[in-house]
Parts: structure tokens; sequence; C-alpha cells
């Protein structure tokens, strides 16, 4: 079942950057997806989604192989036709429009160029179907190929170009249209590594230039997190999350979500491993606003089937935490849980180090800033995670709390 | 081993390599070599020696034809039987020429245009009884000429296009039309559906999608069709046979047999009728092969 | 706005399956009118007389053009020469198709021109072809008759290869492998040239022989256009007609048999009758080989 986040303080600073960003698109380009069930033979390859795509936001589709990102994209394309459901893009009801009219442009992951055009051919063949004169179209060429630092290559075909100037003319081609949004579906998957993450901050802010509701697919959670205004999260055809990266970062609302963002991925615990830091029982839990949150007797885990704990967040524990005073000049209140284990792996990162622990049927790994002292493979450690960065899972794989 | 038993090996050897098993360019040894051009030029000799023997004895006086030993390389050579062939009354020859090439440009034109929109609908186009029909239409290749050519007579009969080339004109379009098919559909299959999908966001329609982007993009496959139904149009003998009865429409095949049986001892003529016969394929091959193999190979990739 | 919950087709896929239709309508209605309805039209004439006026209507007799061709010895005759014939000529084609292809894998100067030379057997006109084997056949004047008699002493006096009986079907055998050959070749080079070469390179250092190369790489990744090659061959081979009988006159192979029932004696009922059964006899020859060659 979909579940949208309940708006947070986040939320209406993305409505805001996306206002603001709102320059050429004076028209509501807002996509709705309401129901939309996408049914081959006997595969449900998108399952009743609701997801709203906003005014000049842009919006990552992210999620596995198979998932149904692309093939929720395609029906907003119009590629595919919804099996049940309904999609408008800027109030316009469009489930059984033809893709030809409905005013959006699409980046394929191939790029799919017009291998018997020049470039400028290509940027030229989406305005032979619109209502634009020459001049006119040849100064919209001439603007697309100069944003995109693509000029000099207006004479040559597809042929001659290497997969990044290919990518450039894919999605020239796409904004060339001016088009209630842009559809992009992995378009960067198919460049090296390093272009990639130059290419993908240029895709960032050539649409916040325009400002043109973009809907993007990806497989890749760091594209994810680092290009979108809000992030849909989608597996097995279900819409899992939908939220600002922070959001569905820091706040996933299951299993599923919270182990597929962040690398290295979430260290998912049973919480009967776990030991409390703190030796007295009876010592005031309080959470990291101060606030009591009950008393030490009560079990924390009691309805929970799994912990998640970021690498980022592991500790290694040096003192032993003797005082409730002590503990509670702790940054986090000194509320945290431990967990011993032997170190397996450690890894210089240059600006961190990773160390892998096995923990008896768990393996955590942990990212940490400094080089940890006295830990070296094969010598026994004791991790800290602090309480306020656990999080609960029940047994259904949903957050508890 | 013995310097005899060796020298065998490697020259079994030699002829495994020559045929190009396997062996890399690099590491070829002389005796690879000279028996791999050995073979290349047997092969040649025997496909290609009957075209030199047609061109030959197509400018051998009749003296050298109908004497023995047979000639081989020629003392004097005439053009006596390309005049002869060209007088309007022992060979109408450009009558049977023009009759011929009538017939095979517009059927292979209509071949095209029929098979382009045919092969299309099966390649990317989703509807009932698709795979049925299309299986349909290659078995109906089964089907041979020998087969339609009695009832086939019946029909022309009755539809008054004996003796015309219409009838011809409709029963080649129509025999070539499902390899056609194939060959097209094949290559249409191979054309991302990316590029198709590209364009229909543009804002085009399936059928502008067809003219702007498939067709141009198929233009081997196209030219592939275009020969292959021009070739059988040119050649056919059969249908051409019992369709057409009075001179003035025969195709050059007809027109060829027609000769050969009227008068004794005119190898000669008919020499030269069939090479200027063939002339006009083999340019057109020549010339077209470059664009053509990568449309006719692929229904062999394919399978 | 209104939540919509319909399921099926909808107007994108009707629109596309409609315009699928009208696409492939005139390829059918032409297939339709000139292939099915004479075969169909074919199949009722095996049963019937057809009188010589042609404003008589034909008279039904129902199988008994059937009984009368399997108590034919022509008939028999006929078939087993189109089996003999469809046989080597389809098999020594499909063999010349393969070496030749395998002697053009390896790069050498001018293959690209050789290539098409070598095709000229397949693309020349019929006719022509015919006629230039005819005349280096004939057994006055022709070349290879010369060569068997005068120089290598094969025989004495002049043979007719292509009237006599026991020659010439294997006269039009060899000739007709020669014209087809070019197509197997076609067919098998894309493949052949498709092999990867570092197989190959694999097998040398494992230490293969050229035999067990070519057993073992390439002729598993040929069964396949090998096997579809030699079927079609076999089907148009099976129907053969004019490159026959532009030959001789003396290898009866069904065809053939029902061309001259049909326009030497006009009997086209019994024509037809005969056509049927070499169409039904094409039929089975390809179900056992499908099902043969599935298996393989």
């Amino acid at each position: 079942m979909a579940t949208e986040s309940t708006p947070t303080a986040d939320d209406t600073a993305a409505d805001a950057v996306a206002d603001a960003a709102d320059l050429s698109s004076d028209e509501d380009s807002e996509i709705r997806l309401r129901g939309v069930t996408k049914r081959f033979d006997d595969l449900v390859a998108v399952d009743d989604l609701d997801l709203t795509i906003r005014n000049g936001e842009l919006l990552v589709l992210l999620g596995p192989s198979g998932c149904g990102k692309s093939t929720t994209l395609r029906m907003i394309a119009g590629l595919e036709v919804p099996s049940e459901g309904s999609i408008e893009i800027g109030g316009e009801e469009v489930t059984e429009t033809l893709p030809q009219k409905r005013d959006l442009s699409m980046v394929f992951q191939s790029y799919a160029l017009y291998p018997h055009k020049t470039v400028r051919g290509n940027l030229a063949f989406p305005l032979g179907k619109m209502d634009v004169d020459d001049e006119e179209a040849d100064e919209r060429i001439r603007r697309t190929a100069e944003l995109l630092e693509i000029d000099d290559l207006l004479d040559n075909k597809p042929g001659q170009l290497s997969g990044g100037q290919r990518q450039r003319v894919a999605l020239g081609r796409t904004i060339v249209r001016e088009p209630k949004a842009f559809l992009m579906d992995e378009p960067l998957s198919n460049l090296d590594a390093k272009l990639r993450v130059q290419t993908r901050s240029e895709v960032r802010s050539l649409q916040q230039r325009l400002g043109t509701t973009t809907v993007y697919v990806t497989h890749d959670q760091e594209e994810a997190m680092s290009l979108a205004d809000r992030i849909a999260v989608m597996n097995d055809g279900e819409l899992q999350q939908v939220g600002t990266p922070k959001e569905v970062y820091e706040n996933p609302v299951n299993e599923f979500v919270a182990g597929f963002l962040g690398e290295p991925s979430m260290n998912f615990l049973d919480p009967d491993r776990l030991t409390r830091s703190d030796a007295d029982d009876s010592v005031a839990r309080t959470g990291s606003d101060g606030s009591v949150v009950g008393t030490a007797s009560d079990d924390p885990f009691a309805e929970t089937a799994t912990v998640g704990v970021r690498p980022e967040d592991v500790g290694i524990a040096e003192e032993e935490v003797t005082t409730a005073e002590e503990a509670g000049q702790r940054a986090d209140g000194g509320q945290a849980y431990e967990i011993d284990g032997e170190v397996l792996v450690v890894e210089p990162l240059g600006n961190a180090y990773e160390i892998e622990v096995d923990c008896g049927d768990d393996r955590v790994t942990a990212r940490l800033r400094d080089r940890p002292g006295a830990v070296s493979p094969g010598s026994t450690v004791t991790l800290r995670l602090p309480a306020d960065a656990v999080h609960r899972f029940g047994a259904n794989g949903e957050v508890i709390g | 081993m013995s310097t005899k038993q060796s020298t065998y090996r490697h020259v079994v050897d030699s002829f495994k390599t020559a045929l190009g098993l396997g062996e890399s360019t690099l590491e070829t040894s002389l005796a690879e070599r000279v028996v791999f051009y050995v073979a290349l030029g047997l092969t040649l000799l025997i496909t290609l020696f009957p075209f030199y023997y047609m061109a030959l004895a197509s400018l051998l006086p009749e003296s050298s034809l109908y004497s023995l030993p047979p000639t081989l390389i020629p003392q004097d050579l005439t053009l006596e039987h390309y005049r002869t062939v060209f007088g309007p009354e022992t060979f109408p020859f450009l009558t049977y020429f023009k009759n011929s090439f009538v017939i095979a440009t517009t059927t292979a034109g209509a071949s095209v245009l029929v098979a382009t929109f045919g092969a299309y609908s099966f390649a990317r186009l989703d509807y009932r009884g698709r795979g049925v029909i299309s299986r349909g239409v290659l078995m109906v290749y089964m089907f041979s000429g020998i087969l339609l050519v009695v009832p086939m007579f019946q029909v022309i009969v009755w539809l008054g296009f004996v003796d015309s080339l219409a009838s011809l004109f409709v029963t080649y379009l129509v025999q070539t039309l499902p390899v056609s098919l194939y060959m097209l559909g094949n290559y249409f299959r191979s054309i991302p559906e990316e590029i198709e999908e590209a364009a229909i966001m543009d804002g085009y329609s399936r059928l502008e999608v067809i003219f702007k982007i498939t067709l141009p993009l198929s233009a081997p496959a196209i030219v592939a069709v275009f020969f292959f139904t021009f070739m059988i149009a040119w050649n056919e003998y059969l249908f051409a046979s019992i369709f057409l009865q009075s001179q003035s429409v025969f195709t050059l095949p007809i027109g060829i047999e027609a000769l050969s049986s009227s008068f004794r001892q005119v190898w000669g003529q008919i020499m030269a009728a069939s090479l200027l016969t063939s002339v006009p394929l083999i340019v057109m091959f020549t010339y077209l092969e470059k664009f053509m193999v990568e449309g006719l190979t692929f229904g062999a990739v394919e399978g | 706005m209104v939540s919509l919950t319909r399921s099926g087709d909808r107007t994108i896929e009707e629109k596309e399956a409609l315009l699928g239709y009208a696409l492939i309508a005139p390829a059918l209605v032409l297939i339709a009118a000139v292939i099915l309805y004479p075969v169909l039209y074919n199949v009722y004439l095996s049963f019937t007389v057809v009188p010589l006026r042609p404003d008589e209507a034909p008279q039904w007799i129902g199988l008994e053009h059937y009984y009368n061709l399997f108590g034919s010895s022509a008939f028999w005759s006929a078939l087993r020469t189109t089996i003999v014939f469809t046989f080597f000529s389809t098999t020594l084609a499909t063999l010349g198709g393969l070496g030749t292809a395998l002697l053009f894998n390896r790069s050498f100067r001018g293959r690209r021109y050789i290539r098409g030379m070598v095709l000229l057997p397949y693309v020349a006109p019929l006719i022509s072809v015919a006629f230039v084997w005819r005349f280096m056949l004939d057994p006055l004047y022709g070349i290879f008759p010369y060569l068997g008699s005068d120089v290598l002493g094969l025989y004495a006096g002049s043979i007719d290869i292509l009237s006599n009986g026991d020659t010439a079907i294997w006269s039009v055998i060899l000739i007709d492998a020669w014209r087809y050959f070019p197509f197997a070749f076609l067919m098998l080079i894309a493949r052949v040239q498709a092999i990867p070469g570092d197989m190959y390179e694999a097998a040398k250092i494992d230490g293969a022989s050229k035999l067990a190369q070519f057993k073992d790489i390439t002729l598993p990744e040929l069964k396949y256009i090998l096997a579809t090659v030699f079927l079609l061959r076999w089907i148009w081979n099976f129907n053969k007609f004019a490159d026959i009988w532009l030959l001789t006159r003396r290898v009866e192979t069904l065809p053939i048999y029902a061309y001259q029932v049909a326009f030497a004696n006009y009997q086209h009922g019994q024509a037809a009758a005969i056509s049927m059964v070499l169409f039904l006899a094409l039929i089975v020859f390809v179900l056992a080989y499908v099902a043969w060659a599935l298996d393989w």
C-alpha cells in the first residue's frame, strides 16, 4: 500500500524550493496517479499506485530492477496503458490519451537517438510536430545546444559522438520541446562512474533552471539522494514511501526502504543480541531532546523483530558509563545499546574507516571518522549503538515508533 | 615419423587450415596459404566458368562454335550473333527486354510497398491472431508453382488476363510476398523499439514513424527485397510460359526458349541473348550488393 | 476527478491493433485471392474431370484420379525421381555452401568482391544458365562430353548426357547444386563469421586439432542454420519445375509429370490430383524432418 509521509518542515521547504525554481512552467503540470495498476498476463507490475508529482519538482522513482518504476514511467508517458486507475496531468485526465498528445518528453536509457539524422536533425525532429515557425525552431535549437554545450556538434551524426555527448543530445531533444514534464528513464546508467557523477549535478541544475516537472527513474540510491526533491521508493510493484531524501533516509517506514537507501546499507540485527550500555537498569532513559521517555525496566524491544542501525551511527564503546550524570552528559543522552563481536576487516577509505565486525549471527559494518584505536582484525570489540539512531522494525517489516 | 608421413600430415593440416577452421590469419605457413588459394581458385573456377563460356560462345564465329575440339581461347571474335539478336525479325529482343523490365520493376516496387506495411504489422503491432497469420503466411510459401498453375490458369482465363502482362504481375507479386514479409519483418525487429518510441513521444503517429524513422533505417532490407523480387520476376518461366501466348508480350525467358526451338544451330544467338539477359541482373546486383547483404543475411542470423 | 478502475484494452492498444490489421490487409487479401483460392480450387479440380471446352463444367468423379495415380507406375517412378533429385541436390548444395562459407571465413584480399562473384550462379537468370549448360553438355559440340570421351577417354562415341536416362538425373542434380549452393553460402556465412574467435583460440590452447575444432565448435554453432537451409532447399527443390524442364525432358519429377499431364494431355483434373499428392508428400517430409531435427 502506498504510504506518503506526513508533511514535515522539510516538505514545506522543498515546496518553497520548487516554487522558486518554477520559472518557465507557468502551466499546471502536476502529475497525479490514482489507483494505477498494470498487469501483464499473470504478472502484476504495478499495484494500486497513488502518487502525486508536484509542479516543478524532480521526483525520483527509486527501486531495484523489476520493481515497476519503469512501467510507471511508461504509463505516465502513455507508452503503456494502465489496467486500472487514472492518470492526470495538469488537472487533465490523460489515462486514455495517446502519448503523442500528452505534451511530455522522454529520455531513454539507451538515448534512442535517430541514427540517420544529425544532431541538429535530432533536435529539430520534435519541433516538426509543433506549431513553431522555422525561425523559432532554429532559435530553440540554438539555445538548447548552447545550454548543453553541444553547439559544435550540430552537424555530426550520433554514431560519431561519445557516450557523454550522445547523452547530452538525448537531453537536448527532451528539453527543446519545452513540454509539461520531463520523463527520464535511467539516463545516466550507460555512462562511466566519474562522468555519471559529473553529469548528475548538471542534470540537477538544468532542471532547477528550467523549473520543469520531472519524473526520474533510477535504481541507484546515491543518484536519487543527490538529485531528488522527493523520492518515491518502490518494490515489487508497490510504493513503499514518498518523501524528501532526508525523510526517507532518516525515517524509513519499513525495512526495505531502510535497507535500500544508504551506502553502506543499514545493519540489521537481532534485538536479543543487544545489551544496554548503562550499568544501572533503573536509570531513567532520556530522549535526545531531554524528555524522559520511559523507565529502564521497559523492554524497548518488546515487539521488535529486527533492529536497524546505519554504519555511520555505530561507534566503538570505549569507557564504561559509571554514573547517571556522566551518562546524561553524553550527546546522545547516554542511551545506547551494545553488541560484541570479532573484527574481521578494517578498511581505510581515505576520509573514513570502515570496520566489519562479526557478531555471531549478524555482521555489523561500522563507519568511523577516526582511526579506531585498539582495533585490528581478530580482536574483540564492543560496538555502541546510540538509542536514538536505532530503528525498530516489527515482524511485518514496518517501523515501530 | 618419416618425411613422407610428416609431409602428408602437413598437407592435410594445411587443407584444414585453408578451410578456415578456426585458424587465425597470422599463423599461416606457406603450405597452408597455397592450399587455401588453390581451394579458393577451384571454387571460383567452378562457379564462374559457365559464365566465361557463355560470353565466349556469344562472340565466337559459327565456324569455331560448331567444330571440335571446342575452343577455350578464342582466335577470332565476332559480333554477328549480337547483330542477329537485335534484329527484330529473328528475335525481337528489345520487346522481350522491355516486357521483362516492366514486369520486374513494377512487381518489385509493389512488393516492397505491400510487404513493408505487412512486415511492420508483424514486427511491431500487437493484435489477436498475429502469430497465426505470420506463421500461416510462411507456410503458404510451401505451395509450389505447379500446384497453382492449373487453377491459376482457369482463374486468369476467367478474368480475361490471359496473354497479358497483368497476369504475371499479380502472380509474381503474391509469390514473393511471404519471403519479403519474412526478411523485412526480421529487419524491422532488429531496430531498437526505443527509437520508434522516442518518435512517438515527439508527437508522431505510427504511420509517420514508419515513413520517417523505420524505413530510412531499413534501407538495406528494402533494397534486398526489391532486388529479390526483381530477380524472381525476371527469371520466372513456368507461369509466363502458360499465361503468355503472343510474341509481343513474351518475357525474356520465353523469348529465348522460342528462339531455340525455331531454328537449329542457333547457339551463338542463344548465348548472346542469354548474356544480355543476365547483364541487367548482374549490374544491379553488383551495384546494390553492398547495401543488400546486410538485409539478406539478417534473415540468416535470425534463423 | 473520478477514479476509474476499468480493466482491459484501452484506446491506444485498440488503435494499434486496428492499424496492425489494416497494414497486413493488402498482403492477406492478395495471398488469399491468388494463392489460397487457387489452392482450394485445385483441391476441387482434383476430384473432377475437366473437359477440353472451357464453357463446359467439370465433372465430379471423386477419388478416381487418386486411385489411378496410386495404380500407375509412372506416378511412383515420378515420386521416386523427385525424392532422389531433391535429396541429392539439397545435400550437395548445402555442403557446397558450407565449404564455401568456411573458406570465406578467413579474410583475404579482395574478399568482398569475390564473395559477390560466388553468388553469380544464383543471381543469373535461369534461362541463361540452363542454356549455357545445355550447350556445354551438347553431345556434338559440348565441352564436357568432349572432355569425357576424347580427352579423358571415359567412353567412346557421343553420349547425350541430358537425354540419357541414367546420366540425365545426375547432371540435373549437379547443375542444381551448382546453381543453389550460393544460397546456402549466403545463409551460412553470416552465422559462421559470428562465431567468436575466442572459442577457437581457447580450443587451440587446450590442444584441440583442427578437426576437433570443427566438430565441437563450428558444427554445433551452425546446427540450427544448417537444418534451416536444408529444409528450405528441400521444400523449394521438391517443387522445382523450370530448372529441370529447361535442361531435359528425361527427368520426370512429380512437377514435370503434372505439367505434362496438364498441358500435353490436357487432363487438368488429373494434373490437379498429382499436384495435390505432391503437396501432401512434401508436408509429410517436412513434418518428419522437423520432428527429427528437433530431437537432434
